[in-house]
């Protein structure tokens, strides 16, 4: 039977990120629909296991490690869908580097050779683990993808790519989106299987310090503010909403400092270089985008610097209703 | 061989020391502000200009003068590999690290931000070339030889060090650019054929990808949200 694997970022006390949650969810509608085993995947970090001699060369299948909170990510990953949960325990550190977990996760991918390999577009580790995998394995790859399909699910990113359960070859997609599943009961049983893996981090990469990050480097999501709108109450509000159901930097002109609609340290200028993944600007905001942005302009009052768009809305009124469509998604 | 890949082999690099910094394989989207800050960044990691650095292209005729002309702004030398091929992330990589070991690079910066397709090409350079991987880096460093990096993660920033051979996808900014002049025909850029490579199109074919994509910006409020969907935060699915 083939497999579907999906890797999970783990967050606090053994909670599995939200990203990587979606992308389970989305892998449980493809298995169900390809008559394939889901595998949810995480890697944890036990240096005194047992089983990760120093000599170790071979991945073995061997008992629990002492992790905490493993039982609350067990529990989390069987409700949302998981077939078998694999262990996989590594003497290094965890960190979202191919570098510190590459070997380890390498490993989990050689043992399952899966058919269809998922990350949550927005978990720590996707954007270091999902390309290095797909060109290890020699896979299509697929960006902000999501299923789709009833009884013939098939996943699609918004360019064009897409895996289906007739393909040929292998594939691997970050997920942006994917419909809940249905309740699975707490107590449903669930195979684990725990793996000794082999090998270290690559120690030619040392992680220094982690500090937080300016804005003016924002990676996400950014929504930008025009001082032309800064003042209008309603609009704020909305924008504000909107930053908030996609996670996203608010920032502006001065006039949005001052009206207090984003904070001091947010201010950007028209020559101001931003290159997040997707920008929305509201009203007559300048920045400088860089080209590997997805631009969304919404009442903008005529052309200005940001060109190739992806998408334009002409009323400013349109903010409130994007937010309305969004929170009914 | 031509004047300009005479000039390039007369280079008395050691092979290995050399960096390459990987422009795409199409103009900038938007604005060329980003490949000059990447071209600048790869300039700093050569301090006493001994023509280490080189930058690297490949496409179309036009794309490849405004490669090389940029470069030449920046004090680098380039080569280019001419060629219509449109082809997926794996097979550009392919390309790229072919051409690395031509030029006897042994770190590979790679202009993510200029457009939204070469990001992922990172890793799979890397994988190629079986070297160190770091995306989205917004400030390089070199002492002697060592890299310090800083990348972004989320709304962290790591800092990490690196040491032997990298590729680095970097989003770095230069100075704004509202026009530039129209480049000339470039000569001073070094042509890499495929063949030279050691590639063979028809093979290379394997991993042809047509352009994908519409091009006419949404406009509606519900092909806007269509295309949000898939950036919104993730909510517990249940």
């Amino acid at each position: 039977m083939a497999a579907v694997l999906v890797h999970i970022d783990l967050g606090d006390a053994g909670r599995p990120d939200a990203s990587s949650l979606v992308a389970l969810a989305a892998g449980r509608h493809v298995a169900s629909s390809w008559g394939a085993t889901l595998y949810a995947a995480v890697l944890v970090h036990d240096p005194h296991h047992p089983s990760l001699g120093a000599h170790a060369d071979e991945i073995a299948q061997t008992s629990m490690p002492s992790v905490p909170g493993i039982a609350t990510t067990e529990g989390a990953l069987a409700r949302g869908g998981a077939d078998k949960i694999v262990i996989a325990v590594s003497r290094d550190p965890i960190a979202p580097l191919w570098s510190a977990i590459g070997n380890a996760w390498q490993g989990v991918v050689d043992h399952l050779r899966p058919r269809l390999v998922l990350f949550g577009a927005d978990a720590p580790s996707a954007s270091e683990l999902g390309p290095r995998t797909a060109a290890r394995i020699g896979a299509r790859l697929l960006l902000r993808a999501r299923a789709s399909g009833i009884d013939d699910v098939e996943l699609r990113d918004r360019d064009g790519g897409y895996a289906r359960s007739t393909d040929g070859g292998a594939a691997v997609a970050m997920i942006g989106r994917a419909a809940a599943t249905e309740q699975i009961a707490d107590d449903s049983d669930v195979d684990v299987v725990v793996l000794a893996m082999p090998g270290e981090r690559d120690p030619r990469v040392e992680l220094v310090t982690t500090t937080p990050a300016e804005i003016v480097h924002a990676g996400g999501a950014v929504l930008v503010l025009g001082d032309d709108v800064a003042s209008d109450p309603v609009i704020g509000a909305a924008a504000r909403r909107l930053a908030e159901l996609m996670n996203a930097e608010l920032v502006g002109g001065p006039d949005a400092v001052r009206a207090g609609t984003v904070a001091p340290n947010a201010v950007v200028e028209r020559i101001t270089p931003l290159a997040p993944e997707l920008c929305v600007t509201i009203g007559a905001a300048q920045v400088d985008i860089a080209g590997a942005t997805s631009v969304i302009k919404i009442g903008a009052a005529g052309p200005n610097r940001i060109t190739a768009v992806d998408g334009v809305l002409h009323g400013l009124a349109d903010v409130a209703q994007l937010v309305k469509k969004l929170e009914q998604a | 061989m031509s004047d300009a890949n005479e000039a390039t082999a007369r280079l008395t690099v050691q092979p290995g020391k050399r960096v390459a910094i990987w422009l795409g394989t199409r103009a900038p989207v938007r604005t060329v502000r980003w490949l000059d800050g990447a071209l600048r960044a790869a300039a700093k990691l050569d301090p006493d200009k001994t023509g280490r650095v080189v930058a690297l292209a490949a496409g179309s005729a036009s794309w490849l003068d405004l490669a090389s002309d940029r470069a030449r702004h920046a004090g680098i030398a380039s080569a280019g590999v001419p060629t219509d091929l449109q082809l997926d992330y794996l097979g550009w990589a392919q390309i790229v690290a072919a051409a690395v070991r031509q030029l006897a690079a042994g770190t590979v910066l790679v202009d993510e931000a200029s457009r939204p397709e070469r990001w992922i090409e990172v890793a799979a350079i890397a994988e190629l070339l079986d070297a160190v991987q770091l995306t989205h880096v917004v400030k390089v460093a070199a002492d002697k030889d060592v890299l310090t990096a800083s990348r972004v993660l989320g709304r962290q920033l790591q800092t990490v060090r690196v040491r032997g051979p990298a590729v680095l996808g970097v989003r770095i900014a230069g100075a704004p650019v509202d026009e530039y002049p129209t480049p000339m025909p470039s000569t001073s850029m070094q042509r890499l054929e495929l063949a030279q490579l050691g590639l063979d199109p028809i093979v290379l074919g394997h991993r042809a990808q047509p352009p994908r994509g519409s091009t006419e910006p949404r406009k509606t409020v519900e092909r806007v949200a269509e295309h949000l969907l898939v950036h919104l935060a993730p909510r517990e699915v249940r």
